[in-house]
């Protein structure tokens, strides 16, 4: 056999202390100096909400906010994002009570095997903070990153939409639970009662 | 109490008696999320059943069975909620304490034996676990039983840049990465092949071996001929179109890459979480693989980030993270990069196909001659069947007078082909649609009224046997005529501008299970589990894909039981729990779990309703399920909750447990081969795709599509709609951008989502998807397939479309610019046009025939309508339209008249036809020198 002299792939690096808010939470973790921010999320910090789908921002899948700016955290060093704080699909809903985009989203369709959703909601939820009102073209500028394969966009759109309307409208839900209560509504007034008889 | 008092609805008659159905019981005490008792929407009930749901098709066996709570409403999935707040979790997201990371090494060649493997460094490493190759994994597998030519390792040879060769499980990632380049691997190189041609004649190395079974020495995997009716027919055509096509090969593009965690627990039973389609299979494999009995393993499916047939294969990968498991005795968890995504592939099939559709003067289909050659890489995966596809799924919806085809497919040194969404009828389907885009204005016909006057009818057999039941064909093309404005655009349009109808077909549900006789077991199980808090719990295999096949069921079980949606659970992922499914793929999950969901659901109310007659003494057949309250049908007052009817239940037969189980009734043809494309029933559509051509450039940018598809009976409007749209987005990327680029040495150009040209939001242009409802027989509540059959027809539409832009017919997809500008230079030098844009614009003038062919699609509708409503009951088989007696076998009525699965010898003199070629080899076991 050949003799040759194997050189070490990967340098050690040197590893530090890194700390963010990661959806409100301080976060203080050691990471290496050449950490990327997905794959500290995911292994370190524990949001597996954050996916990976292309490793080379071709996709979208791994977005999320940083100082509410959307970016490819694939192609983002933890470095860069210490100190700063971070949004992942995690951090949308406020307790049980889900952001209008992560409601529109399941009613409109927007949808289907899931894995690009937590990309286009964190994405989405920029775009509405910045444009209350924004248009189809203005929603397609904002998604043009993220990559769909199943539900051809069209319902990603009309959700958007939806979603525009509501935060608009700025309706409290019907729900009338605050956010960190039970989710359940209130069980029947008298179980005991025969059915029929409750009024 | 939240929420304002409620408004009553309750209706009382003339002669003051309560309403069924329309009563607002307060509080049924029976669970779900909203106390209070929905009132019945009889829009959703079936007239035949008292409600007011029109149905133009007649009734329908489960109709009975339907309390207007689910079916036919816009559901959105049982799952979104897991997926919107991230808390899905798909193969990479399952972390198991203690875990290692797989990593595998991957062949840097084409073809190649290995000589050695040297494993020692690697071992050696700081934080390696272990190193496994070849030896530890001398069985084979594959997906289909016939073809088992697959190994977790590479045995002596590596058929293809990318196939598995060595893994390893270290500490982390960095380490198992560090390990890969301490093995030292020494190969002989071997000449591959490339080209899907030079597979079809004698190599000095077949890439496999197939023993006695062996076509020739060449690397021929599969070969089908068909041949059934009169081809004389053919030769007497008053018009015919001949065309030679290239096909890309495709990739599925899903955004979850494969991941796989094996864990053996400490009972020595192995679980397997992966994002499979078919955990079925994948539990056969790894038995075999791992010489461990199939009771010992739990195949745990977890989510799946998109699957459209990619992750239906028992993989490699999954068998090396449980090896690597076993032998390090801790939980493996392997995911792929984007790049190994692509190495593993089983996309499209790259497929060069010649097709000749011949038309005779009465505007009848003469007959279809198709010649397929598909290559499939460097393993079987489901090639078989694929084979078969390409060929016997474009028998219908036409009648046709013959049907000639020729099919092969070669294994070359690429990643392996496999099943994609519209496995194997998606290309030849292209091409037999633009060859009778191309007839119908040969012979002065609107291609749409030629279309209406050519289609089967309802309950009849196509050409090669297929049992016909429900077809919404010509709702759809009448549908997609009217709202598209066809008859305004059609060759009126300026040029540059087109606009161009598909039609498609699509099987719903395998007929024929790949791993067991049907007569002996059935396609599909689900159990039904109801405790005392009323919930019921669905146990089925379905795999859910992201399609919403829990989503389905669970409305199916809610349908017949009248409850809310949030009391049925599905418990689909773990095979520990689930009765056998086969998984998602040939479209089956709906039409099969969703019927097998509803004999269960029936079973299990049938025990509920019985505990209600001992409670309140009217006999079954006198009550009536509302939510959640079961009542008296003539004084819906007198009733009981769910809760009360499930205790009571309960208290006489223990817990409530109910099963139901579906299997095809018997079809389709004798001859080998009949089985494929076989099914309970066939899903319909027709599609219009509006196009600009920049002629100078050669860029196409579609305007709209008007995609109508018939799905027999939408359970979900808004997933079938969903399935529409997506199946466009597809299938438009296969036929303006995507495609696996190969270079000149064979090497894969492209294997990553930049340079594969999915589709973005920007270039998808807006469909209209229009849900057509046909009632099919059989189907469950009517229902067929919606998640392949929709993709078919987007590509001749889109390819007549630009047929009728810029009056240039392709013959190679992907149709990107360079390709198109190619086309439009070659066409230019024909007519010696300097300028494109002095192009002819293509012109439509109806011929004599128009006017004959119209009436008789009149004629057509009449009786389609007729025999849908089973008012006419005759038998009916292709061959009809051309005047044979459908009570005689038509081998009977006609001397040219052939049936026949293998060739004569005259069959192989033939032409310049290319899979055809391979007839010219003899199996070993027929040459006798061995």
């Amino acid at each position: 056999m050949v003799d040759r002299e194997h050189v070490q792939m990967l340098p050690k690096p040197p590893v530090s202390k890194w700390q963010a808010e990661v959806n409100g939470l301080k976060s203080e973790i050691l990471v290496e100096s050449n950490a990327i921010l997905l794959d500290v999320l995911r292994d370190k910090v524990g949001t597996l909400g954050v996916k990976r789908g292309c490793d080379m921002g071709t996709c979208g899948c791994c977005s999320v906010l940083v100082d509410g700016e959307p970016r490819l955290s694939c192609l983002m060093l933890a470095e860069e994002a210490r100190g700063r704080s971070i949004t992942t699909v995690e951090g949308l809903a406020d307790g049980h009570h889900l952001h209008p985009i992560q409601t529109c989203f399941a009613e409109a369709g927007g949808s289907q095997c899931g894995f690009c959703t937590p990309g286009f909601l964190v994405v989405c939820s920029a775009l509405l903070e910045e444009n209350p009102e924004p248009n189809k073209n203005e929603i397609k500028d904002a998604i043009e990153g993220n990559l769909c394969r199943c539900t051809g966009y069209q319902q990603i759109v009309e959700a958007v939409e939806m979603a525009a309307e509501i935060k608009r409208s700025d309706e409290s839900p019907s729900n009338l639970t605050t956010p960190s209560s039970d989710p359940h509504p209130v069980g029947p007034d008298e179980p005991s009662l025969p059915p029929g008889d409750a009024r | 109490m939240s929420g304002a008092p409620r408004q009553s609805f309750d209706k009382t008659r003339k002669d003051g008696k309560r309403v069924a159905g329309q009563q607002d019981f307060g509080v049924p005490g029976s669970g779900g999320s909203s106390p209070q008792s929905k009132l019945q929407n009889i829009d959703n009930i079936p007239m035949s059943q008292g409600g007011q749901k029109k149905q133009p098709r007649g009734p329908h066996v489960h109709d009975q069975h339907i309390t207007g709570t689910s079916i036919g409403k816009r559901t959105p999935l049982v799952d979104s909620n897991w997926k919107m707040t991230g808390q899905a979790r798909y193969g990479d997201d399952i972390r198991l304490p203690g875990e290692l990371i797989g990593k595998i090494l991957r062949s840097p060649h084409h073809y190649a034996t290995i000589r050695s493997i040297d494993t020692r460094a690697a071992e050696a490493l700081k934080g390696v676990v272990a190193v496994a190759t070849g030896k530890d994994s001398v069985n084979s597998f594959g997906v289909l039983p016939v073809t088992k030519d697959e190994h977790a390792l590479a045995q002596n040879k590596v058929r293809h840049v990318g196939d598995l060769v060595a893994c390893v499980a270290a500490c982390d990632e960095a380490t198992a990465i560090e390990a890969l380049s301490l093995i030292e691997v020494e190969y002989d190189i071997l000449d591959s092949i490339h080209d899907m041609e030079d597979g079809l004649e004698d190599s000095e190395h077949p890439i496999h071996d197939r023993g006695k079974y062996h076509i020739g020495e060449s690397n021929i995997q599969k070969r089908v001929f068909q041949q059934f009716g009169n081809l004389s027919s053919m030769d007497e055509a008053a018009a015919s179109s001949e065309a030679d096509w290239t096909f890309a090969g495709l990739h599925h593009g899903f955004t979850e890459p494969h991941a796989v965690v094996a864990h053996w627990d400490p009972t020595g039973r192995l679980t397997v979480y992966t994002p499979q389609q078919v955990p079925h299979y994948l539990h056969r494999a790894l038995s075999s693989v791992l010489d461990i009995p199939m009771h010992q393993i739990n195949v745990y499916r977890t989510f799946v980030g998109g699957g459209f047939g990619g992750k239906s294969d028992p993989f490699p990968h999954e068998m090396c993270a449980a090896i690597l498991a076993r032998k390090s005795g801790s939980p493996v968890r392997i995911c792929f990069d984007r790049e190994e995504v692509y190495w593993i592939n089983r996309g499209r099939h790259p497929s060069r196909i010649q097709m000749g559709v011949h038309a005779d003067d009465e505007g009848r289909i003469a007959g279809i001659e198709t010649d397929a050659l598909i290559d499939g890489g460097a393993f079987a995966s489901f090639g078989h069947v694929t084979t078969y596809y390409n060929g016997v799924l474009h028998t219908s919806p036409y009648e046709i007078g013959g049907f000639h085809y020729t099919g092969a497919r070669v294994w070359t040194n690429k990643p392996a082909s496999g099943a994609m969404r519209g496995h194997g009828a998606v290309n030849s389907r292209c091409a037999v649609e633009v060859g009778i885009d191309e007839v119908s204005e040969k012979l002065g016909l609107d291609p749409m009224t030629f279309r209406l006057a050519n289609l089967l009818p309802p309950h009849s057999r196509t050409i090669t046997g297929f049992r016909i039941t429900s077809t919404g064909m010509r709702e759809c093309l009448a549908k997609v005529r009217e709202q598209s404005g066809w008859d305004k655009k059609f060759r009126n349009l300026p040029f540059g501008r087109g606009i161009g109808v598909g039609c498609g077909f699509f099987i719903s549900g395998s007929g024929l299970p790949i791993h067991w006789d049907p007569e002996n077991f059935p396609h599909a199980t689900v159990h039904l589990q109801c405790d005392m808090d009323g919930g019921v719990t669905v146990h089925t295999g379905a795999a859910e894909i992201g399609q919403g096949s829990d989503t389905a069921i669970a409305q199916a079980v809610c349908e017949v039981l009248a409850l809310p949606l949030d009391m049925i659970r599905i418990r689909s992922q773990e095979s520990d729990t689930a009765p056998v499914d086969l998984g998602s793929y040939s479209s089956r999950v709906t039409f099969m779990n969703a019927n097998a969901a509803i004999r269960a659901a029936i079973d299990l109310r049938d025990k509920i309703l019985k505990a209600t007659w001992e409670l309140i003494g009217y006999h079954p057949d006198q009550l009536v399920l509302g939510d959640r309250r079961i009542y008296y049908k003539h004084d819906p007052a007198i009733g009981v909750s769910w809760l009360e009817a499930v205790h009571k239940a309960q208290a006489d037969s223990g817990s409530l447990i109910a099963s139901g189980s579906y299997r095809t009734p018997p079809m389709g043809g004798v001859h080998k081969g009949a089985a494929a494309g076989l099914a309970p029933a066939y899903s319909f559509s027709a599609y219009v795709a509006e196009v600009e051509v920049d002629a100078e450039t050669g860029f196409i940018k579609v305007v709209k599509a008007w995609a109508a598809h018939d799905c027999g009976k939408a359970l979900n409007p808004l997933a079938v709609e969903g399935q529409i749209i997506g199946s466009c987005h597809m299938g438009m990327g296969q036929v303006l951008s995507e495609e696996m680029k190969y270079g000149r040495n064979g090497h894969l150009m492209n294997p990553d989502l930049l340079d594969y040209k999915i589709m973005s939001v920007h270039e998808m242009p807006e469909v209209v998807p229009i849900i057509v409802e046909s009632n099919d027989p059989e189907g469950p509540f009517g229902a067929k397939e919606a998640g392949e059959g929709p993709l078919l027809p987007i590509l001749p539409a889109v390819c007549n479309a630009v047929y009728d832009a810029i009056g240039i017919r392709p013959d190679e997809l992907p149709l990107t610019p360079d390709r198109v500008h190619k086309m439009i230079e070659k066409k230019c030098k024909e007519l010696e046009i300097d300028d494109p844009l002095e192009l002819p614009n293509p012109s439509f003038e109806p011929s004599a025939l128009q006017q004959k062919i119209s009436e008789r699609a009149e004629e057509h509708a009449e009786r389609d309508l007729q025999r849908d409503l089973l008012k006419d009951r005759t038998a009916y088989v292709n061959g009809v339209l051309f005047g044979f007696d459908p009570e005689l076998p038509l081998i009977e009525q006609d001397e040219g008249w052939r049936e026949a699965i293998t060739p004569e010898q005259e069959d192989l003199i033939e032409d310049g036809k290319r899979a055809a070629r391979a007839w010219k080899h003899a199996e070993r076991r027929h040459r006798g020198d061995d």
